[in-house]
């Protein structure tokens, strides 16, 4: 895969060099008077290489909130702004892992298909094409599996499938909904320690969203808490944790329990 | 040997039918009853001479190039009526209407509108199947899943990759769903086609035959039509399994 080098940053530093800048955006579904307000006044930025971690109750407008991110839906107000460009519809900076990989991967394709499909719409010759393909898939686990399709794996095999399209599209930014919600409890262990990896490996700046509270610290430089109704941003946390993780001693850690309290006690206010 | 058993299931209640009408209708007097035996005679023997190949080929032609055409344009207008809102909403009443028509209805005011020859019957057969075929494709395109949609859009996928590639496939199980409804019709408006201004085809074979009063020979043409549609059937069902194997093999799991 040809991530650019320079991306990679080694220890990792969030300040100075913004990377994606969400300014002040209220998102809604419908227009005018009839419109229902999801999202308010919520900002944030994102550094370069860094970890975001979104984390909301269900039903809080995280899955919209990415929407918005991603192009796919317009804000009312303010702006994305990713590479100094105003995000105003899907941008090749930006890739994303939707939280159903089992409707989001094509039955009909296999999954070097599936994973090279964006890099054809980019107009890649087949050759270069499935050589980012194989070279995705590598990364996740999954080498040489690129002839089986979506429908012969399981979960978690699927959703590294996902995770492969949205690197080969080698964008800058790699949103994730819930990506680990729907396998199982190891699968989960798994995909999240994969995720972790390929941050360190290859320097791509994640933001993820998620309902799990450990899930969010665990993974994440930095816990953006969003709540209430619109909703917006109640609390940013910075882990500390550094590049490394280890599902035992990184949960016992103390800054963990801190921010887990710290986090539990937000929302639970905001009930 | 399961096969073979398979077989032999399969064949037992065709074979009890035949042999049954075989010795019931042996002593027919009755002019429009004739025996079987009459009925295989002067079928095996307009195949000798040609005569039923040459009408059976020229009427299979007609049916193939009308369900291509009407494929063509079925799948083409059904993905773009489809994927677009307004469209949908506009034509879907004159859609459902026309295929409402009785398609055999129609083939006398097209034949009359186009004159004699193969053309104005194709177009017939065209016409008659279009509508099945697009009302399927509409169908299959609203039956792809927002996920894929979203996944398309994300990516920038351009229009026309988007329409080959997702789509057209995830269509697909519907389009050919369609395309096995419009087959029987089609089958159906050829014949009807060719009982009228024409010297040519199973039609013609049918109608002419009956109107000398050669008895046998209608009956002849008419099952050879039914034999027709059943092997167009199965070998539909064949390519079928090909074209759509992650369909059938994803569901099975
Ligand atoms: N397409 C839509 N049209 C209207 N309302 C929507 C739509 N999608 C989501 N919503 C509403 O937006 C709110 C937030 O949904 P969502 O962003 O999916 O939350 P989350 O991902 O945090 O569970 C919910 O009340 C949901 O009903
Ligand atoms: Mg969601």
């Amino acid at each position: 895969m040809t991530i650019p080098q320079s991306i990679h940053t080694g220890t990792l530093t969030t300040t100075g060099n913004v990377l994606l800048k969400v300014d002040n955006i209220a998102l809604g579904y419908g227009e005018g008077a009839a419109e229902k307000r999801i999202v308010d006044a919520l900002s944030f930025d994102v550094g370069l290489g860094e970890f975001i971690s979104i984390v909301g109750p269900s039903g809080v407008g995280k899955t919209t909130l990415l929407r918005g991110l991603s192009g796919l839906l317009k804000p009312k107000v303010g702006q994305v702004v990713v590479g100094g460009h105003v995000v105003s519809g899907p941008h090749p900076d930006i890739a994303v892992v939707f939280q159903d990989y089992s409707r989001s991967l094509m039955p009909w394709m296999s999954t070097r298909e599936n994973v090279a499909f964006p890099l054809q719409g980019r107009g890649a010759g087949k050759a270069e094409r499935n050589k980012e393909a194989e070279a995705a898939l590598e990364a996740v686990g999954l080498g040489g599996q690129g002839d089986k399709y979506p429908w012969e794996m399981s979960g978690g095999m699927q959703q590294r499938v996902a995770i492969a399209r949205a690197l080969a599209y080698n964008a800058k930014v790699l949103l994730m909904d819930e990506p680990f919600a729907s396998v199982d409890a190891q699968t989960r262990f798994d995909l999240e320690d994969l995720v972790i990896d390929l941050r360190e490996k290859l320097g791509v700046t994640i933001i993820l969203v998620t309902h799990d509270v450990d899930e969010a610290i665990y993974l994440a430089d930095k816990v953006i808490v969003i709540a209430e109704k619109p909703a917006t941003v109640v609390d940013v946390i910075e882990t500390g944790f550094g590049t490394h993780r280890d599902q035992v001693a990184t949960k016992a850690d103390p800054r963990f329990q801190d921010a887990r309290a710290r986090i539990l006690t937000r929302l639970r206010h905001n009930d | 040997m399961k096969t073979l058993t398979n077989i032999l299931w399969w064949l037992w209640l065709p074979v009890v039918l035949v042999i049954l009408w075989w010795f019931a209708s042996a002593q027919s007097t009755n002019l429009f009853v004739p025996p079987l035996q009459k009925i295989v005679e002067s079928t095996i023997r307009d195949f000798g001479n040609g005569l039923l190949l040459t009408a059976m080929a020229t009427s299979l032609v007609n049916l193939v190039l009308g369900l291509l055409i009407a494929i063509l344009f079925g799948v083409i207008f059904g993905l773009i009526i489809g994927e677009t809102r307004r469209l949908r909403l506009i034509l879907d009443p004159f859609i459902h209407f026309f295929r409402s028509v009785p398609q055999s209805a129609l083939v006398p005011l097209i034949i009359g509108a186009f004159g004699i020859g193969a053309e104005p019957k194709i177009y017939a057969v065209a016409f008659a199947c279009v509508w099945p075929i697009m009302l399927n494709t509409i169908d299959g395109t609203r039956s792809v899943e927002v996920g894929v949609r979203q996944v398309s859009r994300v990516f920038g996928i351009p229009k026309m990759l988007y329409f080959r590639r997702v789509v057209l496939p995830g269509a697909m199980p519907q389009i050919v769903a369609g395309v096995r409804v419009a087959l029987p019709i089609g089958i159906v408006v050829m014949v009807v086609s060719e009982l009228f201004a024409s010297n040519m085809g199973l039609g013609f074979y049918i109608l002419n035959s009956s109107s000398t009063f050669r008895i046998p020979e209608t009956w002849g043409g008419a099952m050879l039509v039914g034999v027709i549609g059943y092997f167009l059937v199965m070998v539909f069902s064949l390519f079928e399994k090909r074209l759509l194997s992650w369909y059938f093999k994803s569901a099975a799991r």
